[in-house]
C-alpha cells in the first residue's frame, strides 16, 4: 500500500479527521476513477452520477476496506461495477424503446466534440463499442491504464488466465475493426 | 500491438474536477433545509386550526378508499407517472413489471446472471 493511502487511512480512522480524509482520498483519486467509467459509458454526464455514486458508495463501506489490496484497486472494483451496473440496464431499457443504447453511443461519439473531430480516434472510440462490455474494460484496463494482470485481477474478481484471453480477443477484433475499411 | 493508437480519452469540462469534491461531500450529507417547511407546517396548523374552529369544513358526503383516491389523482393528471413511481421505494421494479405485464412473451428472451461478474 502507497504511503499516501496509509495517511488517508489514518486519516478516515479518526472521527475528528474523518472528512478531511476523505476529501483528501476523492482528490487524490476523482480523475483516474471518473475516466476509467468515463471510458465505458461515454457520457460526460453519466460519468459524473456514477464517479459520484462510487466515491459516496467508498464513504460508506470504507470501515470495510481491510488494506489487503491498494485503496486504488478497491476504487476500481467499485467504480467499474458501477459503470457496468448502469450500462446493463440502460440496455435492458433501450431494448424496449425504439432508439439503441449503442446508437445512442456511437451517435455521441459523432457529435461530441470532445474527441476534436479526430476521424481515427472516433473510429477506434466505435471499434471499442463493438466489444462486449467487460471485454472492453479489460481492454481499458491493460491498454489505457497498463495495470498487471494481477491489478486486474483484483478489480474484476477473474483470473489472470480469462482476463489474458479476454485482452488477446479485444486486441485482434480492434485491429480488425480498423483494417477492415 | 502498435496497429491500434493511443486512445485519446474524452475531456472532462473545464473546471469540473475543481468542483467534485464538493458535489461528492453534499452527496454524502444532503443538508436537509427545512427552515421554510418548519414555518409552512405551523402556518398550515394555525389556519386548519382557525377554520376548524368557524367550522369551514363540512363533512364531506362520499368517502373515498385509498386505493380510489389514487386512481382519481392518476386519472385527473393530478399526479404524473413519475411522481407515482417515486412514492415507490423501488421504480425499477414497478417499470420491470408492467414492461413484463405488457410483453409476456419476451420474458425469456434474457439468460443473464443477476450480478455482474464482480
Amino acid at each position: 500500500m502507497k504511503t499516501s493511502d496509509q495517511e488517508i487511512l489514518t486519516l478516515i480512522q479518526d472521527p475528528l479527521s474523518r472528512e478531511m480524509g476523505f476529501r483528501q482520498l476523492i482528490q487524490t483519486y476523482q480523475k483516474k476513477v471518473y475516466h476509467v467509467i468515463r471510458r465505458m459509458v461515454l457520457i460526460h454526464e453519466d460519468a459524473d452520477d456514477l464517479t459520484q455514486n462510487t466515491f459516496i458508495k467508498a464513504y460508506h463501506h470504507i470501515d470495510r476496506f481491510q488494506g489487503h489490496s491498494s485503496l486504488f484497486t478497491w476504487l476500481y472494483r467499485i467504480a467499474t461495477n458501477e459503470a457496468l451496473g448502469f450500462i446493463e440496464k440502460k440496455k435492458k431499457r433501450f431494448f424496449f424503446s425504439i432508439d439503441d443504447y449503442q446508437e445512442k453511443l456511437e451517435s455521441y461519439v459523432d457529435q461530441s466534440g470532445s474527441l476534436d473531430g479526430d476521424q481515427i480516434q472516433m473510429k477506434l472510440q466505435k471499434a471499442l463499442l463493438t466489444l462486449p462490455d467487460k471485454q472492453r474494460l479489460v481492454f481499458h484496463l491493460k491498454y489505457q491504464e497498463d495495470l498487471t494482470y494481477d491489478q486486474m485481477s483484483e478489480i474484476t474478481g477473474t483470473s489472470v488466465g480469462a482476463l489474458k484471453a479476454s485482452y488477446h480477443h479485444a486486441v485482434k477484433k480492434i485491429e480488425l475493426s480498423l483494417t477492415r475499411e | 500491438m502498435n496497429k491500434i493508437p493511443r486512445i485519446q480519452e474524452f475531456k472532462a469540462p473545464e473546471g469540473y474536477f475543481e468542483n467534485l469534491p464538493d458535489q461528492i461531500m453534499s452527496g454524502i450529507h444532503p443538508k436537509a433545509n427545512l427552515g421554510w417547511t418548519k414555518w409552512a407546517a405551523a402556518a398550515v396548523l394555525v389556519l386548519g386550526l382557525g377554520f376548524w374552529q368557524f367550522g369551514v369544513f363540512e363533512p364531506k358526503p362520499v368517502e373515498l378508499t385509498f386505493e380510489e383516491q389514487s386512481d382519481l389523482y392518476i386519472e385527473s393528471q393530478y399526479w404524473t407517472a413519475e411522481e407515482v413511481l417515486n412514492m415507490s421505494e423501488d421504480p425499477n421494479a414497478i417499470l420491470d413489471e408492467i414492461i413484463r405485464e405488457e410483453l409476456a412473451f419476451t420474458e425469456n428472451i434474457w439468460t443473464e446472471e443477476e450480478q455482474t461478474w464482480f
